[in-house]
Parts: structure tokens; sequence; C-alpha cells
């Protein structure tokens, strides 16, 4: 067990988020991550306010995780805005993951605008014991 | 106490030097999540013809571990944010989210009616806050004496 590789999950630098298919000229924002260590794998935390169930798309990809909210303006054109500390526009983040992460049981729940993916490590197989007989 | 004000009448680098220094003195449970300087929670202020409305990045913020004030025409929110329940500090791989106490008062450009502000907390962590504005009273005359009578 002191030999256990730790698992991966890596954001993946900011420059490589150009490379996705950009559908909408809307402004795109990392979102701000946990990431913690269980006894069963990893949990990813991220801050996507303005995100529900309906607008947000999490997929993997090979080995990559990519999440993406969209998020509508509050109000409409009518409304003159005065004052502003943050800009409106969709979440998008992506993470390199390792083997070590069982991508077919990888879950995620949103709630108050927070998602919180699991990423479980990949159960190992019981070691079996093989018998070695003695030649004489 | 500081009030942030809206507008140009104070320096709005001074606000905010002046707000994260604040909220660094109220947060000692942990200021890991505090490195990008940012004041949390981030709000936006729109003005429509009737109202002001105020919205708040509140992502994980429960409605329980909120409070709204108001007092002589300043709003004052505040609440807390706590992390995951039982993991350790070794265990986080990455902090980045905010976390631990805060609180932020705000005054307005104009009147709005105390009595009648409302609030919500979308399920998607967007705080929503209504001030309508108050009727704006007539300019009163003054008249002005002459000064050698």
């Amino acid at each position: 067990m002191s030999e256990e590789k730790p698992l991966v999950a890596m954001p993946v630098a900011a420059g490589e988020i150009t490379e996705e298919p950009r559908t909408e000229p809307a402004v795109v924002f990392l979102p701000q991550i946990d990431i913690f260590e269980t006894e069963e794998g990893l949990v990813l935390l991220a801050d996507l306010p303005g995100v529900t169930s309906e607008t947000l798309e999490l997929q993997v990809q090979d080995n990559k995780l990519t999440l993406f909210g969209r998020v509508q303006p509050p109000l409409d054109d009518a409304a003159r805005l005065v004052h502003q500390e943050y800009q409106v526009g969709n979440f998008l983040r992506s993470f390199i993951l390792s083997d070590e992460v069982d991508h077919e049981r990888i879950t995620a729940k949103l709630n108050q605008g927070v998602l919180e993916v699991t990423l479980p490590r990949v159960r190992r197989s019981e070691p079996r014991r093989i018998h070695v007989s003695s030649a004489g | 106490m500081a009030v942030f004000r809206w507008g140009q009448q104070w320096d709005p680098f001074r606000d905010l030097e002046r707000e994260v220094d604040r909220l660094l003195a109220s947060v000692s449970l942990s200021v890991q999540g505090l490195r990008f300087g940012r004041q949390f929670p981030p709000v936006n202020l729109y003005a429509l013809d009737h109202e002001f409305v105020l919205t708040a990045e509140l992502p994980g913020v429960r409605r329980e571990d909120l409070e709204i004030n108001v007092a002589d025409g300043v709003l004052t929110i505040k609440g807390k944010r706590l992390g995951p329940e039982g993991v350790p500090d070794d265990r986080y791989r990455r902090q980045e989210r905010a976390r631990g106490t805060w609180q932020r008062s705000f005054s307005f450009p104009e009147r709005v009616e105390d009595e009648h502000i409302s609030a919500e907390i979308s399920n998607s962590g967007i705080l929503t806050i209504r001030l309508p504005r108050a009727a704006t009273s007539q300019p009163r005359q003054i008249k002005v004496m002459d000064g050698n009578s």
C-alpha cells in the first residue's frame, strides 16, 4: 500500500481551453475549485453560481473531464448596470484524469450552484495466492 | 463602520482596499480562498425605473446561513460558507473556493423603501435583493432674504 501512486486530477492549463469549440461568443470563466482526497478516491467541488442541472454539461472523453455551465443574465436589457463586481458568463474548466480514476463510476451532483464530482479510485482485484509446489 | 458607496464620490480603489482589509480581518478561519483578493461575495447593482436590484454570487450558501439587515439606508448582508465536513487540510490537492464568515454593507445612490425590500436565493446560488425606490419628494423652494434688511 505504501507504494500506491496518488490519484491525479490535474486542471488543464488555461491556454488549452481555447481549443474547445466555441459555439457562441459568450465570455467563459474558470470556476474556482477544491479537490480533496477521500478513502474512495477524489472529490472535486466547483463553484458554478447561476448554473442549474439543466444548463450544466459534464463529460469524460478519453482521460479528460470537462465541465461547462451556462449562465443566463439575471435581468433583461431594461436593467442598467450601475455597479459591477462580477461578470455574467459561462463557466468552463477541464481536468486530466489519471488511470487510477475509475471513469465508469464517476458521479456528480449539483446543489445551490456547487458541483460535486466523485472520482472513485479503480478497484484493485484481490491478490491471488499461487501455490508453489515443490518439485521433489 | 466602513460602508461601501456606489458611484464616483469615493476613490474606488481605496474602497476596494478597505473592503479586502476588513474581509481579511473578519475571516480568521481560513484565508486560502481569499488569495485572489476578490471580495466575497461579488455583487452587481442594477437600476430599473422603480427599483434597484442587487445580485450576489453565493454558491453553496444555505438560506439559514444568510442574514440580511437594513438600517438607516444601509443594507448589510452577512453569512458563512463552510468547507466539507471532516476533511482535514492535508487532504486537499487544491483549495481555491472561499470559505469562512463574511459581511458586506452597501448604501444606495437614492433613497429606497426599507420596509419593502425583498430577497431570495435561487437554487443555483444567486442572491437577488430588490429595493424599491422611494418616491422622490418635491423640491422645496427656500426664499433667500436680502442681507441688508
